[in-house]
């Protein structure tokens, strides 16, 4: 199965090249003959890279140390799961897995669009094989997970402890599910620009795509803040990483995407500018990937020396100049229709929500690629670390917190005076109230006081849509609360959906605001000795050492300290934290050790707890409250439900009858 | 084209493809080079440098243990990893980099040196790397400056762009409600626009 494996992705190679030419060939000369025979060309080739997958996955699982990649990122004696995981572990893998991903996605792309679309599927089918034709060959060529070695070792390096965790097996395919979907979209741009058919037709069929990948992005973002909050011990889950900064970046231009292809869809206008954006995420999504693979942001030089780094480099600047000719050359086609009517509309608060989104995307990249232009420019290697960032894009997130609430308040077209006093009266005035009241219960930190304000704010708006919308259909249909409310979200999902990852929005902001009253504490603890430390909320807690134990455990040697809290003298549930070495089959330590994290998470906060390690049979402890931080998940799951609430198609019928627009009460605000 | 031909064309495409694509693959996997697949940056445990300054005279700590650690957080650990000193050391123990530069924070502070002194004192060790955060000299002004510009830049040109969009619109709206109404639009002439037009069109002709 292995050879299989190695020989599929030869032949999917061929297979995506064939597709490529035979699609574009089909579209150029319009000639269904060869459009035909691109797209199964294409489905062969799905077909083929799920071959190579699966010789992967059987080589992982059977521990072949022939294979280089088997040997460098797995061992005899690691557990099954992470076997499988170890499959987008390493660096060859995981570019497998992205083509694995993405010819799933090109083959559902074209197969959905068998009976539609049907003037720019061979576009869109060519540009995605063209894609997958470059990663492809990427990693046949540059990155094989394939690759043999000269001989075969008994065991294999085993896989990086850190990567031993759950998270570790869900949070990379998430977030590849993000990454490469953004790839779909693109197809359907370009083929936009080539059959000079831009009208709005073309965002229909992207918007949904776009909405996979942001629902996945979302997903993905949130399990990495979460693995690294219980995996790496440093005590937060955002330290604006390169690795992080990756997957920020298209999360970033897709949500301005999200909210701009409104303005096209409805008044024909940003043609170029959705355009832009969609060519944006997709080349900040391979180049997402590039990052995280690479090493580029580490040096300069690893650049020079990773065979996958030219690749990258020479794709992207393959993909923007085509792209730029083709968008230069269609100016004329992407005029637009409409124009504004005032300065105070819902498109104009759509735009600058556009600005201050792309602009923190902009400083992020600037602030993640800035050593190495400091290193190409002066030859000084410098770190850009989380003050940089924080300095930069914690004015920039407040903005666009306070426009997450004005922007779905103001009419399109044109806000009227007594149109802003009715809507925004409401909410500010709670925001006001929620910002004095916390002022005077002590907060004097402005980020949060303005965030928490701002987020009550956008609560109100939230909450005040949602009660016209209810006492809207009570009133026509007499209907009770819960069932107004759930039809009012069913029967207007892009609306009422978008609101709600609004208040996954707020969640999160006030989570993140929550942190800046972090306290942490360095301990050191021999059995049954107590520490008393006060918590952000003035609460005294003790924690008493119950001692220090040692364990084997799967492919782990396991030291664990037990530690019994209480708080306000109520005692609460143990809390442990581990120190292990992995071992490899034979024995011999692999790895350094590593450290897992304990948590009591409670509403209001975590307690933290690490176990920095032991000196003379006593405990070296970081003890630390983390205020709100479980709000922070709940948060990225309401945003992305919310995502998956917009996406969920609406029935065929429903939308042919005009269902919607005819039983949905219209609030004021849309007809202004 | 008739079927037959176009049959084979298809085929003599596809056997050339084919061959073409066998050379490739074969060259390919010929030349083929071991990739680097090193998942995490290894830990350089050998990338701790002394930076020991002579104690100052009668010498008194200009830091207290507080602001120590709110130092260390702007010192990054040299060790590989993306932490700064206070960070590493009470999170990953088996650092052998983060203790060492700790306890020469610790060393700077009884020898009487401030919190400035004790950066530039790690920067001329180790590099500007040492720092968590560039200084704010130079070029790294642009990297300081740059995202603010950048943003000013485009709330100017977007609110410029706005407003000539809603000109646009409403001198569009002017045009088509007059086109509408008749007469509307000689009513809207002043008498300065009737004789200015006069002239124009008598200078034309």
């Amino acid at each position: 199965m292995v050879l299989v494996g190695e020989l599929s992705l030869w032949i999917a190679l061929l297979m995506c090249a064939w597709s490529v030419t035979t699609s574009f060939a089909g579209g150029h000369l319009r000639r269904a003959d060869l459009v035909a025979s691109g797209e199964r060309g294409l489905y062969a080739g799905v077909g083929f890279i799920g071959l190579a997958s699966i010789g992967l996955w059987t080589a992982l699982l059977t521990s072949d140390f022939s294979l280089r990649y088997v040997a460098s990122f797995t061992s005899a004696n690691l557990p099954v799961v992470y076997k499988i995981s170890a499959f987008w572990g390493g660096q060859a893998g995981s570019m497998l897995f992205w083509c694995l991903v993405l010819a799933g996605y090109a083959g559902l792309a074209t197969w959905a669009n068998r009976k539609h679309n049907r003037e720019l599927m061979p576009w869109v089918t060519g540009t995605n094989a063209l894609v997958l034709l470059f990663f492809v060959a990427t990693t046949a060529l540059a990155s094989n997970p394939f690759e043999h070695l000269d001989w075969v070792p008994p065991d294999g390096r085993g896989l990086n402890p850190q990567l031993q965790n759950p998270a570790m097996a869900i949070h990379p395919p998430l977030l590849y599910l993000g990454y490469v979907a953004t790839a779909i979209p693109f197809g359907f741009a370009i083929a936009a620009l080539v059959t000079r058919r831009l009208d709005a037709a073309w965002l229909g069929a992207v918007r949904r795509w776009s909405l996979v990948s942001w629902v996945f992005l979302t997903l993905g973002i949130v399990m990495g803040m979460w693995w690294a909050y219980v995996e790496l011990g440093w005590g937060g889950y955002w330290m604006w990483d390169p690795v992080e900064n990756a997957s920020l970046l298209p999360w970033l231009t897709g949500t301005a995407f999200l909210h701009s292809i409104m303005i096209q869809e409805k008044r024909g206008m940003l043609r170029k500018w959705n355009v832009t954006l969609v060519v944006a995420t997709f080349m900040l999504s391979v180049l997402g990937t590039f990052i995280t693979r690479s090493g580029i942001i580490q040096s300069v030089h690893s650049f020079a020396q990773s065979p996958v780094g030219s690749w990258f480099a020479t794709f992207m600047v393959l993909a923007i100049v085509a792209t730029g000719i083709l968008v230069s050359t269609r100016l004329k086609d992407l005029e637009a229709q409409a124009q504004l009517e005032a300065m105070i509309s819902r498109e104009a608060a759509f735009l600058y929500n556009n600005l201050v989104l792309v602009g923190i995307a902009f400083s992020v990249l600037w602030g993640t690629l800035f050593p190495i232009l400091s290193e190409a420019v002066r030859g000084t290697k410098i770190t850009v670390g989380e003050s940089f960032f924080n300095a930069v894009n914690v004015p920039l997130g407040l903005l666009l917190l306070a426009l997450t609430g004005i922007g779905p308040l103001i009419a399109w077209r044109k806000a009227s005076v007594q149109n802003i006093q009715r809507q925004f009266v409401g909410p500010a005035a709670f925001g006001l109230i929620v910002g004095a009241a916390l002022f005077v219960l002590g907060i004097r930190v402005m980020s949060p006081l303005i965030a928490w304000s701002l987020a009550a704010f956008v609560a109100g708006t939230i909450v005040q849509e949602f009660y016209k919308g209810v006492g809207a259909r009570r009133r026509m249909y007499g209907e009770g609360a819960f069932m107004a409310f759930g039809r009012l979200v069913a029967r207007n999902r892009r609306r009422y959906g978008g609101y709600i990852v609004h208040a996954g929005i707020v969640i999160i902001f006030s989570a993140f605001a929550g942190m800046a009253f972090k306290k942490e504490y360095d301990v050191t603890l021999a059995d049954g000795e107590t520490y008393r430390a006060l918590d952000p909320y003035g609460r005294t807690w003790s924690f008493t050492s119950e001692g220090l134990s040692s364990a084997k455990q799967l492919n782990r040697q396991v030291v664990t300290v037990a530690l019994r809290p209480e708080m306000n003298g109520r005692r609460l549930d143990i809390i442990t934290s581990e120190k292990r070495q992995h071992f490899d089959s034979r024995g011999n330590p692999s790895f350094q050790p590593s450290t897992e994290v304990g948590i009591l998470s409670r509403k209001d906060m975590d307690v933290y707890v690490v176990l920095a390690g032991v000196v003379q049979e006593r405990a070296e402890i970081r003890i630390a409250f983390n205020p709100l931080v479980a709000w922070v998940w709940h948060g990225g799951v309401l945003m992305a439900l919310g995502g998956l609430i917009v996406m969920w198609p609406q029935s065929e019928k429903r939308r042919q009858q005009g269902y919607v627009a005819a039983l949905e009460p219209q609030p004021e605000v849309m007809s202004a | 084209m008739s079927g037959a031909e176009r049959g084979s064309d298809r085929r003599t495409f596809l056997v050339t493809a084919t061959a073409v694509g066998a050379a490739f693959v074969a060259r390919a996997v010929q030349s083929q080079e071991p990739a680097a697949q090193q998942n995490f940056a290894p830990m350089e445990e050998g990338a701790y440098r002394p930076t020991l300054r002579a104690a100052k005279p009668d010498a008194t700590p200009q830091l207290s243990d507080d602001e120590r650690d709110v130092l260390e957080h702007r010192i990054k650990c040299q060790c590989g990893c993306p932490l700064d000193i206070y960070t590493c050391r009470t999170t990953d123990f088996t650092c052998s980099v983060s203790p060492a530069m700790h306890r020469d924070v610790m060393r700077l502070v009884a020898g009487g040196y401030d919190a400035k002194e004790i950066l530039a004192a790690f920067v001329e060790t180790y590099g500007e790397v040492a720092l968590t955060e560039p200084t704010k000299q130079g070029f790294n002004w642009a990297g300081y400056l740059a995202p603010g510009i950048a943003m000013a830049t485009g709330a100017i040109a977007l609110t410029l762009f706005v407003r000539k969009w809603v000109a646009d619109s409403r001198t569009a709206a002017a045009v088509r409600a007059g086109a509408s109404m008749p007469g509307a639009a000689s009513d809207a002439m002043s008498d300065d626009d009737r004789a200015r037009l006069e002239r124009a069109l008598r200078e034309d002709a």
